[in-house]
Parts: C-alpha cells; sequence; structure tokens
C-alpha cells in the first residue's frame, strides 16, 4: 500500500467517523439561536466553524450533512454495485438471445443520460428520505458496473480453471458462482471505490440544483447552494462544505487507484 | 477385456469459408480398464482436441462428424445431452489440464476446490466433504495435509498445484483419467514424480489414464500402449516395448531419431526435415509423404489405413504393411 494510499484511507475513515460521531457531539443543526445578532458569525468557542445566514452553527450542519452526503453515496454505489454485478453476470453468462437481449439493456442503461434522467425523477419524486435518495442515485448508477461485470465474465468464461471446473462436471449455476463470481469483485472493489467520489459530487450537485436533498435538511451541496449569496460577505460558509467534498472524493479516488493497482496490476 | 473406451472414426472440424477445416480425422482407438494410454504427437496434431472430445468440451465452433462415436462403458457419449453429460465428467472421466498457474481459481483456497470438485457429484456434509479433501491430499502425496487445505494456489509451486488439480481429478473417483500434458509446465524433475504419481494411483484405483503428451521420452517407462499422432490421424498404435524396439511408422522413427540418447555413440541428431503442415495445408494421401525418406508414389495418393503390422502394432503406412505381408 502507498502512502497516498493511506492518506485516502485515513481520510476516509476519519470522515466516516465524523459522520457517525459528529451529530451526536455537535447539537441541532437547524437550531436558530439568534437570527438577528448571532447569524455569518465566524469561527468562535461557541461556534466552532462560525453561524450561517440563519445563525445556524456551520459545525453541526456539516457534520449533519457528512452523515446525509456519505450515506447517500455509500447506498448508491452499494445499490448500483449489487445491481450491476447481477446483471453483468446474467448478460455475460446468459447463451444466445437472454444474453444479447441483456446486453442490449445495458447498452440502453448506458446510453441514457444519467443526470437528466435523476433530475426528472426527483423532480417528480420531491422531498424524499435520504436513504431513498441513495437507492434512486444507485438505480441510475449500475449500467457502468453492469458492462463492466459482463466484460470480466465473459474474459473468466475462457478461464483454464472454469475449463477445468466444467471438465469435473461443476453444473452452470455452481460454475458462474463459485468460479466466476469472485473474480470479478476485484474489478466490482476497484469501481466502486473510485464511483464513491463521482456519487459523492453527484448528491452535492443535485442538492446544489435543488433536487437532491432539499433544506432545511443539511447536505455539503445543500450547504453550498444556501451559501452562495454569502461568497463575498462570508466566503467561510462556501470554504467549509468545498473541502469537506475536495477531500471525500480525493481519499476516494486516492484509495480507489490503489486498489486497481494492487488489484488489476494488468491495467496499469 | 471389453474397452473402457472405444473411439470410433472421430472427425472434428471447422466450419468456414471454403472447405472445413479438419484437425481431427477419423481417429479410432480403445482404453481398457485400468489401462494407461500414451497419446503422443506434435504440437498442432489434434491430440488436445481428441482429448477434449471425449467428455465432449470442445471449443465453439467445432463440429463431430456423423459418424464420430465415443462409447465410454457402452454409452456413446456424442448422443447425450449436456444435462445428462454431466453425470460423466468428472464422475467418469476426469481431465487434467497442461497448466497448473492457471487451471486453479486463484481466489479460492485450495481446500475449496477440490471441495467443490467433491459437492459437484454428490450431496456431502462440509465436515465429510474436508475429510475427503485430506484424504485426497494425502494420497496426491502433498505434505502435511492439514496446514495446506488453506493454501492459495499462489503459495504453492507448479508440481504441488499440479498434485491439487490431480487431487481435484480424483474427487469425483473417476474410470478414466484424461491428463493434457500434465508435465509439460514442470521441471524435469518433478516431471518425474507427476508421472509416477499418475501411475501409482491408476495402479491403486484401477483408473485407466489417457496421457497425452509431446514427448515420446517421458511416456516411455509407464504407459502399456503408445498412440502417436500425425497431422489429425493416429498413424501408429503399439504396445510400449514393441513400438520402442520396433517402431513401424517413418514418422515415429523419425520421433526417436530426434530425442537423445544416453547409449548411442552419434554426435549428432537426426531431426525430422520439414514441419507440421497447417489444417489447411494438409496433403494427399499419407499427410506424413513430403516429410517421409522412405516413400513411394501411392503415398502421395492414397491414405494408409491403420492395420496390423507386427503382432500387437498397427501402422498406417503403406511402406510399413508392404514389408509386413
Amino acid at each position: 500500500m502507498t502512502r497516498l494510499a493511506r492518506v485516502g484511507l485515513a481520510i476516509l475513515t476519519l470522515l466516516a467517523a465524523f459522520a457517525i460521531v459528529g451529530p451526536w457531539i455537535a447539537g441541532d443543526p437547524n437550531a436558530q439561536p439568534d437570527p438577528v445578532n448571532g447569524s455569518l458569525l465566524l469561527p468562535s468557542p461557541a461556534h466552532w466553524l462560525g453561524t450561517d445566514q440563519l445563525s445556524r452553527d456551520i459545525f453541526a450542519r456539516l457534520a449533519s450533512g457528512a452523515r446525509i452526503s456519505l450515506a447517500v453515496a455509500a447506498i448508491a454505489v452499494s445499490v448500483a454495485a449489487v445491481f450491476g454485478s447481477a446483471l453483468g453476470l446474467a448478460a455475460g453468462a446468459a447463451p444466445g438471445l437472454a444474453g444479447r437481449l441483456l446486453q442490449r439493456l445495458i447498452d440502453l442503461g448506458l446510453a441514457l443520460p444519467r443526470i437528466i434522467v435523476l433530475l426528472v425523477v426527483l423532480a417528480a419524486l420531491g422531498r424524499m428520505h435520504y436513504v431513498l435518495l441513495g437507492v434512486v442515485l444507485g438505480a441510475t448508477g449500475w449500467p457502468a458496473v453492469a458492462r463492466l461485470v459482463r466484460g470480466e465474465t465473459l474474459r473468466l468464461r475462457h478461464a483454464q480453471y472454469v475449463a477445468a471446473a466444467r471438465a469435473l462436471g461443476a453444473p452452470p449455476a455452481r460454475v458462474l458462482w463459485y468460479e466466476i463470481f469472485p473474480g470479478t469483485l476485484p474489478a466490482v472493489l476497484v469501481a466502486s471505490t473510485l464511483g464513491l467520489a463521482d456519487a459523492i459530487l453527484l448528491e452535492a450537485g443535485l442538492s446544489f440544483i435543488g433536487v437532491g436533498i432539499r433544506p432545511p435538511e443539511a447536505s455539503w451541496g445543500g450547504m453550498l447552494y444556501e451559501a452562495r449569496d454569502y461568497i463575498g460577505s462570508a466566503p467561510w460558509l462556501v470554504f467549509i462544505p468545498c473541502l469537506a467534498l475536495v477531500a471525500a472524493t480525493s481519499a476516494a479516488t486516492l484509495l480507489g487507484d490503489a486498489l486497481r493497482r494492487s488489484l488489476q496490476p494488468e491495467t496499469r | 477385456m471389453t474397452p473402457l473406451l472405444e473411439v470410433s472414426d472421430l472427425n472434428i472440424s471447422f466450419p468456414r469459408d471454403g472447405a472445413p477445416l479438419v484437425p481431427v480425422d477419423d481417429v479410432s482407438f480403445m482404453v481398457s480398464p485400468g489401462e494407461l494410454v500414451a497419446l503422443v504427437g506434435e504440437s498442432g496434431c489434434g491430440k488436445t482436441l481428441t482429448g477434449l472430445a471425449l467428455p465432449r468440451l470442445l471449443p465453439r465452433g467445432a463440429v463431430l462428424g456423423p459418424r464420430s462415436a465415443v462409447r465410454f462403458d457402452g454409452t456413446d457419449l456424442t448422443r447425450l445431452s449436456e444435462r445428462e453429460l454431466r453425470s460423466y465428467r468428472g464422475r467418469r472421466i476426469a481431465m487434467v489440464f497442461q497448466d497448473p498457474m492457471t487451471s486453479l481459481n486463484p481466489v479460492m483456497r485450495i481446500g475449496t476446490q477440490i471441495a467443490e470438485a467433491i459437492h459437484a457429484h454428490r450431496k456431502v456434509s462440509s465436515r465429510d466433504a474436508r475429510e475427503r479433501v485430506l484424504a485426497l491430499l494425502a494420497e496426491v502425496g502433498i505434505a502435511d495435509p492439514p496446514a495446506r487445505i488453506n493454501a492459495y494456489p499462489h503459495q504453492l509451486s507448479g508440481g504441488m498445484r499440479q498434485r491439487v488439480l490431480i487431487a481435484m481429478a480424483l474427487a469425483g473417483q473417476p474410470d478414466l483419467l484424461i491428463a493434457d500434458e500434465p508435465t509439460t509446465a514442470l521441471d524435469v524433475t518433478v516431471q518425474a514424480q507427476i508421472l509416477e504419481l499418475l501411475d501409482r494411483l491408476r495402479a491403486a484405483r484401477g483408473m485407466a489414464v489417457l496421457l497425452i503428451s509431446h514427448d515420446l521420452g517421458i511416456v516411455a517407462g509407464r504407459a502399456d500402449r503408445v498412440l502417436v499422432m500425425y497431422a489429425g490421424r493416429i498413424v501408429e498404435s503399439a504396445a510400449t516395448a514393441q513400438l520402442f524396439a520396433h517402431p513401424a511408422h517413418p514418422y515415429t522413427r523419425g520421433l526417436f531419431a530426434s530425442i537423445p540418447r544416453l547409449d548411442a555413440t552419434t554426435t549428432r541428431l537426426t531431426p525430422i526435415r520439414g514441419t507440421v503442415p497447417r489444417p489447411d495445408q494438409w496433403p494427399d494421401g499419407c499427410r506424413f509423404h513430403p516429410r517421409c525418406p522412405v516413400a513411394v508414389s501411392r503415398c502421395l495418393t492414397q491414405r494408409p489405413p491403420l492395420e496390423l503390422v507386427a503382432p500387437d502394432q498397427r501402422a498406417a503406412c503403406w511402406v510399413a504393411q508392404g514389408a509386413a505381408t
């Protein structure tokens, strides 16, 4: 493991710990203790990262946003990985027409512009729980995973050890589950780790546009959306969630690259 | 003795534009129970395809000829469905492939892989399967099976991996083991051990072995019978002692002349002139005639059948048959 990978893993671990523990120690992210005199305050012992235009504590909102943003991204990536893997395996292993139809289905999923589909779906569904938002993001993220897993399945089907298993009479389902599926996991793990950064940015973008996590709930993208009018007068309102986004996405990318180097040395 | 395996007119072709490629052309042979038969030939002569055809594991696009039959214990395997064949694969006919580096799943512990081969054929508890795995590992000569059972393939040497593959093949207690170049990827010292192991297993289990190899030397001390293949056909079939004492086919003699010998006084080996032609350029008549030192005019046009030239010895050669009669 390279030093950069350790840094990435450490940052992700710290952010995850922050997302779990932070909201407990930081208090209510929606409390408005003093909207008249307590808004747009600089960092101080009472408000570690200052307050926003409604006098809400930014540290509390950052912590709450971390939980929501990271959870949404993690759920999105997991849903895409499970669904995409199942479909990719089926498309790679199914013979004849069924396999071709599944491949067309994956192509269709890849052809749909994800962000536009999400805008339409999220606008139609309105406000939703963040877990459901994660599922919706995942439901549009599977085609990339499915294509990857299909390719791996096709490659592994010709592996000598798969031929050996067939030669010893293993039925097709057992071959798929015990011989081929484990071989696709490294690629899925790498893609999912790198995909985590995408999912974080996607959620931030959607929340910034106003169709993801909606106010008053805190998310990093939503905090940017609410802070955009104060970039001149209170720039830390913009910088702090930005810093969190940069840290999370670059950490996921560093870790994903390191995983790729160690799990898939042939793609270097 | 009734044969365990009787292959007749095995014909494997690949359709394409123009004339189809026929890399295996009317191959017939038999294997008796408990017999070790060696199938020998240069690379590209069709010996691997012949081995794959027995449990019908041919690559996509390959077509079996209409007269081809692979009778195993009385059943013609070419007529069975894929599902019916699965009860033969592993349980009656097992295969060991050439490359032990790639024939094991790199992400599974070897114990799991052998257990998987057991589970493929019968319902057993995981505890019983583990006992069987340990017994199999011991049987193929792996020292300290309880320590090795959790090893991953990359932790084992090539010879050990080949032993693991053999253990997997034995898991279904097959009557016939097809070993396709089982020692080619291994060091010379390990080659002998693996052959020794195969020979011992066949004696202990009464299992027939079809040993596919390009190396006439390694089959010398082990095989009961040798089949020599050239350009998709069997050109000579004889008991091992007879073949080594009096090779009848010029190709077989050429093979012997190109093997270094310790007891010979000659300092230069005699190679066979030319190379094996590609399957789309196989000549008419006897396919060996362009390289044959004794070819006569008949060899250019008429295909020689595989006929007896001596007791226990058949050769597909007009010259050898002429000398015998």
